[in-house]
């Protein structure tokens, strides 16, 4: 009773913040969501999948810009109650890793051009594209380097759109928004793009190799995939936390604070539902890819883990 | 007498797969060649893909006989004149291609991600493909190790011994560890980068099998068969004297002169210390069976 009550309070409070333009956070659920939400009234047979109700096409967007703006305030709360925060770690080691950017000048020989073309999908809200135009810039000192958001969904894109506001790329020709089907892009040309990323989205594809297939078609020879993506944790222990923790905590968090169990619900379950790292890891090797070393990198103990591949030169 | 020469051959191939080099030393010695010299265990750990080994799983393992070529090859634990060796270091075609063009950067650049960017760039492939290496500089200081010391393998089989045949096995260890050591001259002002990075906690066990695989081949190409416990002592005190003598390399202004007297001065050391402890052995040995007697002589029932 008094969770109901509680809960009650904080959907009415939610509620109240309708119209509020908040910076919202790129998390976990919301990319879920909102793309299962866009996608509903088209593809009948996917809804059992997902185990949603159905939305009647006209109120479909107004309901997706209400849920966005009534508990755009609470995702970011969500993503650093359900992770611990650890989410933040994981995505600046990610980039850090990937360290975008040319630090070294471009020689006359070289072939080609000043800075990278990363393409971000699933990038909504522009988090990892941030933080990775941020790397560039103060760490290599590149100005060149661009990134190009594409998400399936355009009010993420439009969260992205505000948020980017606040940073120094807003305006210029070094970030740009899309809307696409990561499945099928046709407007980006074949050997175009040095880095393509997708974070904590990739799970939420309906044909995740056609998606991996057309990764493989708009990078340039050479250029890599990274993915970073909920996993399979290896130790037997530590799983038995974890699931519990998944299983019984997040939904009631996503209770209490966003008064929305079913969408943290479906959340665990599809990270349930995704291929293990290796699995994976074979997916993206029959996409053509090279695979470096082991393929895949566990972050803390495999609750996530990030997978690179990179395409051969011929 | 019609199966011998099936026996033979069966009896090398268990040597082959069995990996107990003091016994199966003995065997082959005796009776087919003079010169499978010794059988070691060497582990070559670069790839990370021939670590996975505990808990391979179906995918694991359909996965990995795609990407690696020939992991039994690669992981032979030992030496032998009868199959050819494996190849010092199991990068792919591509990683190859980009590590060799990224050393001719390392004197400039050292042994750093600027060399193998630009060793990128060189061999065609795209500044973000250093993603190749998760190991990044250190894959690069790997590849310079293996690579060397696959040099110097072939250095022996093209007839670096030829002028003086007669040069003992000692003689020859000092004269491949100063081969070994000419290599590290062109990079010498960038090695203690390398050395420093190598001493990090976790590059430690991937530096210690490098060097453990190099005072290896050192003993072999040298001729070195023994076949007892000096098969670890040796190998240890290779090992030292080539450690001590890389470090004293990167201080060393004087052309690799003063580096020599100094392996020369290790050497020497490691061959008194060893006539030491024999000497030491061999009074207990005689002290022992004096009391033995004595004890004896005193009506003791020993």
């Amino acid at each position: 009773m008094f969770s109901r009550s509680v809960s009650r309070s904080l959907r009415t409070t939610a509620g109240r913040r309708m119209g509020v333009a908040e910076p919202s956070y790129r998390c976990f659920s919301c990319t879920r969501r909102a793309y299962a939400e866009s996608t509903k009234p088209n593809h009948d047979e996917r809804l059992t999948h997902f185990g949603f109700k159905d939305v009647p096409e006209t109120q479909k967007e107004s309901m997706v810009g209400a849920v966005f703006s009534s508990v755009a305030s609470s995702y970011d709360t969500m993503n650093d109650l359900m992770s611990m925060g650890i989410h933040r770690l994981w995505k600046d080691h990610f980039v850090r890793s990937l360290n975008p950017g040319s630090a070294l000048p471009s020689r006359d020989t070289d072939k080609n051009g000043q800075g990278w073309n990363i393409l971000d999908i699933a990038g909504g809200t522009g988090d990892i594209a941030f933080r990775m135009l941020d790397h560039a810039t103060n760490i290599n000192h590149d100005l060149e380097t661009r990134v190009t958001i594409s998400d399936i969904n355009p009010d993420m894109l439009a969260e992205g759109k505000k948020r980017s506001i606040q940073t120094p790329y807003y305006n210029t020709n070094r970030l740009s928004f899309i809307e696409a089907n990561a499945q099928h892009m046709p407007h980006i040309p074949d050997n175009s793009i040095d880095l393509y990323t997708v974070v904590f989205g990739i799970r939420n594809f309906t044909d995740k190799q056609a998606a991996l297939v057309e990764a493989f078609r708009v990078l340039k020879p050479g250029g890599v995939f990274a993915c970073m993506e909920f996993s399979k944790v290896d130790n037997a222990l530590f799983n038995t936390v974890y699931k519990q923790w998944s299983f019984s905590a997040i939904p009631m968090i996503g209770q209490l604070v966003a008064g929305d169990r079913d969408s943290y619900q479906y959340l665990v379950e599809s990270i349930d539902k995704f291929p293990s790292q290796e699995e994976f890891r074979g997916m993206i090797h029959k996409a053509g890819f090279m695979i470096p070393g082991r393929g895949f990198e566990n972050l803390t103990g495999g609750i996530a883990a990030i997978h690179k591949g990179i395409k051969p030169l011929k | 007498m019609a199966h011998s020469p099936l026996c033979v051959r069966y009896t090398t191939t268990t040597i082959a797969s069995a990996r107990r080099p003091l016994f199966s030393l003995t065997l082959s010695h005796s009776s087919t060649t003079p010169c499978i010299s010794s059988i070691q265990p060497r582990r070559l750990l670069h790839n990370h893909c021939a670590r996975t080994t505990t808990s391979a799983t179906a995918t694991r393992k359909s996965f990995r006989s795609k990407t690696t070529s020939s992991p039994s090859l690669l992981r032979r634990p030992y030496h032998s004149t009868h199959h050819p060796d494996p190849p010092p270091h199991e990068y792919t075609n591509s990683q190859t291609t980009i590590l060799s063009a990224a050393l001719r950067h390392v004197p400039h650049h050292g042994f750093t991600r600027d060399a193998l960017t630009l060793g990128a760039r060189d061999a065609g492939f795209l500044d973000v493909s250093v993603q190749l290496f998760p190991r990044a500089e250190f894959d690069l200081i790997l590849f310079w190790l293996a690579s060397r010391r696959g040099l110097l393998r072939a250095r022996v089989e093209n007839g670096f011994f030829e002028p003086d045949r007669q040069l003992s096995v000692e003689g020859k260890i000092k004269a491949l560890i100063m081969e070994r050591l000419r290599m590290n001259s062109e990079i010498k002002h960038q090695w203690q980068d390398a050395l420093a990075l190598m001493s990090l906690a976790g590059n430690i066990p991937l530096s210690l099998s490098e060097l453990h695989a190099l005072s290896s081949d050192v003993l072999y190409l040298a001729g070195d068969s023994s076949v007892d416990a000096t098969w670890y002592t040796k190998r240890m005190s290779v090992a030292a004297i080539y450690a001590a003598a890389d470090v004293f390399m990167t201080r060393d202004a004087s052309d690799l002169a003063a580096t020599e007297a100094f392996v020369h001065r290790r050497v020497e050391d490691s061959k008194a210390i060893g006539d030491k402890l024999g000497g030491i052995k061999e009074c207990l040995g005689f002290m022992g069976s004096t009391a033995v007697g004595l004890g004896r002589s005193w009506g003791l029932k020993i």
